[in-house]
């Protein structure tokens, strides 16, 4: 079938600027990197400017709509393009790329990507990232917007939860398929960096790759927005006295965007680098995910998972659905209440006077399926599933 | 209010009106015709899929009963002219089949598993297609209006995906459309 074969034009959108880093960014600039390997051309749309540390992607690939605006959107601060100017240049896009189809990501978000919905000629992929059971965007996209959904042609949920939040508030339907991570980039070993080894003089020696239980300081970590209330940071910070009074030799880092006032057993490593997260991961023997709520995937589990390091997180379901519930017995962490700082504390000090080698290496095992090269295959599946029910082109053919 | 500017208040309701209308047939139309370019994707796909089936048989080290089985439900499938009904059952029985013999197969079929993956993404499209072209049906104006006069009521395509794989092995992977 030389039809299954032939490389695609695929015009990627997404909604937020690459200027920081997100789980929908770093999606993207993935599923643009895998596609380029397979043999591909994707072209990616986003408001603000390409990272140069982010330059997976050759930059004459991608377009800026121009500067993003910071607003509150969704619980957070989203970076966003909108308004004629930004709508001028996604229509410019959409008409000089000849795409084969068009891909865009979080297609209900009030950017780029709702934009490009609009104005799209070609077949349209979307892939929803949020799994938010009472999102007011999918409330009102269901009356205002339902013309502009009804332009897509496949959907992709990252999740089931995620899913059913599209089959409830859109009436339509998605095909499950998870992020993908670079499993054998976090799962290499530990290198630490200069900045890690400067932040952490003490603590250089003594690590070895893969060891669960170091013999120094045990060190627990948390990657996120440290400003953003659902990212939980809050809940584990009200667990740490009763984690320290157990363990008073244990070292706490977070690292992410934002600032805000630590206790002074607890050093921030600000926003990371991918490089520093993998060697953070990688000598760490706790990571904790204590998000609220609103966390559609986490990203950032899975690449722990990866790294093979120890695993604590509040009991959301896209969460659940990925390391097993409390009370089974074969999950790959440990679970607890969502927002219960006392239940947080006692699965830490579990897993560090527990610590199980298995079953780390069970959930690298696991993370492993999320790697690129399953995940790719399965959206670029969706990609020729779509165009065998395209219509036929009414531009000139074009050859990639 | 004088006549004129009555006059011009009904004509400017009446030009929304017809705006409005004509907007919501246009995607009436469009839904219409997804339905149609998904299920002929959906049918495409479950001809490569029953006659990737056909060549199992082909297989060397395959036994002849294993074979026989493939060839009968995958026959049954590709039979010209089947009713809806039939056809359901003919592709469900084909699915069922082909999970059954799966674990006793010399080796492992790629590209048949890619083909079933295949049919299973393209019924989910058509499946949604055919929802948001009812949806659409539905409406009051779509109704009284008799937007979709010319065109059938599309159905959904019902049927037994079987244990396909849209990704190796994984946590993720037990996802089954109803």
């Amino acid at each position: 079938m030389t039809d299954q074969r032939r490389s695609l034009r695929v015009g990627l959108v997404c909604p937020y600027s690459f200027d920081v880093a997100g789980g929908v960014q770093n999606h993207v600039l993935g599923l643009a990197r895998y596609l380029r390997q397979a043999g591909h051309r994707p072209y990616v749309l986003a408001p603000g400017e390409l990272r140069p540390s982010a330059a997976t992607l050759d930059l004459e690939d991608f377009v800026s709509v121009g500067a993003a605006v910071a607003v509150p959107y969704n619980g957070s601060v989203a970076r966003v393009s909108f308004g004629p100017l930004s709508a001028a240049r996604v229509r410019r896009w959409l008409r000089n790329g000849k795409f084969d189809l068009i891909h865009i990501h979080e297609p209900i978000t009030p950017s780029i990507s709702l934009l490009a919905l609009w104005a799209a000629e070609q077949p349209v992929v979307a892939t929803f990232h949020t799994a938010t059971p009472r999102s007011r965007s999918m409330q009102l996209a269901s009356g205002v917007l339902r013309a502009a959904i009804e332009k897509i042609d496949a959907g992709i949920a990252v999740s089931e939860s995620a899913r059913s939040v599209v089959v409830q508030h859109l009436g339509r339907d998605a095909v499950v398929i998870p992020n993908g991570i670079r499993f054998d980039d976090f799962a290499r070993g530990p290198h630490l960096r200069p900045e890690l080894a400067e932040a952490h003089p003490s603590t250089n020696s003594g690590r070895t790759a893969g060891s669960p239980m170091p013999s120094q300081q045990p060190r627990l970590i948390f990657i996120g927005r440290l400003d953003e209330p659902r990212k939980g940071l809050d809940v584990l910070l009200a667990a740490i006295p009763q984690i320290r009074a157990a363990r008073p030799d244990l070292e706490v880092i977070v690292a992410g965007q934002g600032s805000r006032r630590l206790p002074s057993c607890c050093r921030s490593l600000g926003t990371i680098s991918d490089e520093t997260k993998i060697a953070l991961l990688n000598t760490a023997d706790v990571f904790v995910a204590p998000q609220l709520a609103r966390e559609s995937f986490g990203i950032v589990l899975l690449e722990a998972m990866a790294s093979g390091v120890q695993i604590v997180a509040s009991d959301l379901p896209s969460f659940v659905d990925v390391l097993g519930g409390p009370h089974d017995a074969s999950r790959l962490g440990e679970v607890f209440t969502v927002g219960d700082h006392r239940a947080l504390a006692g699965a830490v000090l579990h897993v560090l006077d527990h610590p199980s080698p298995l079953r780390a290496a069970r959930a690298q095992q696991a993370a492993r399926h999320y790697d690129w090269s399953s995940v790719g295959p399965a959206v670029l599946a969706v990609y020729r599933a779509t165009l065998s029910a395209a219509p036929a082109r009414r531009t000139g053919n074009v050859v990639g | 209010m004088s006549t004129l500017e009555v006059l011009a208040a009904l004509i400017i309701v009446l030009v929304i009106l017809i705006w409005r209308i004509s907007w919501l047939a246009s995607r009436v139309h469009r839904a219409t015709l997804r339905t149609e370019r998904t299920w002929s994707a959906l049918d495409g796909a479950l001809v490569g899929r029953a006659e990737r089936a056909t060549e199992l048989v082909t297989m060397p080290g395959i036994d002849p009963a294993t074979a026989l089985l493939v060839l009968d439900a995958a026959a049954a499938a590709l039979e010209p002219d089947l009713c809806r009904g039939e056809r359901e059952r003919a592709e469900s029985d084909l699915s069922h089949v082909l999970d059954a013999v799966g674990p006793m197969l010399p080796a492992s079929p790629s590209e048949l598993t890619s083909e079933r993956a295949r049919a299973s993404i393209c019924r989910r499209l058509h499946n949604d297609a055919v929802a948001t072209a009812l949806s659409l049906r539905r409406r009051y104006m779509v109704r009284i209006l008799r937007l979709a006069r010319h065109t059938n009521e599309p159905r959904p395509f019902e049927m037994a995906d079987g244990k396909y794989c849209t990704l190796p092995a994984g946590p993720l992977e037990t996802d089954q459309p109803s």
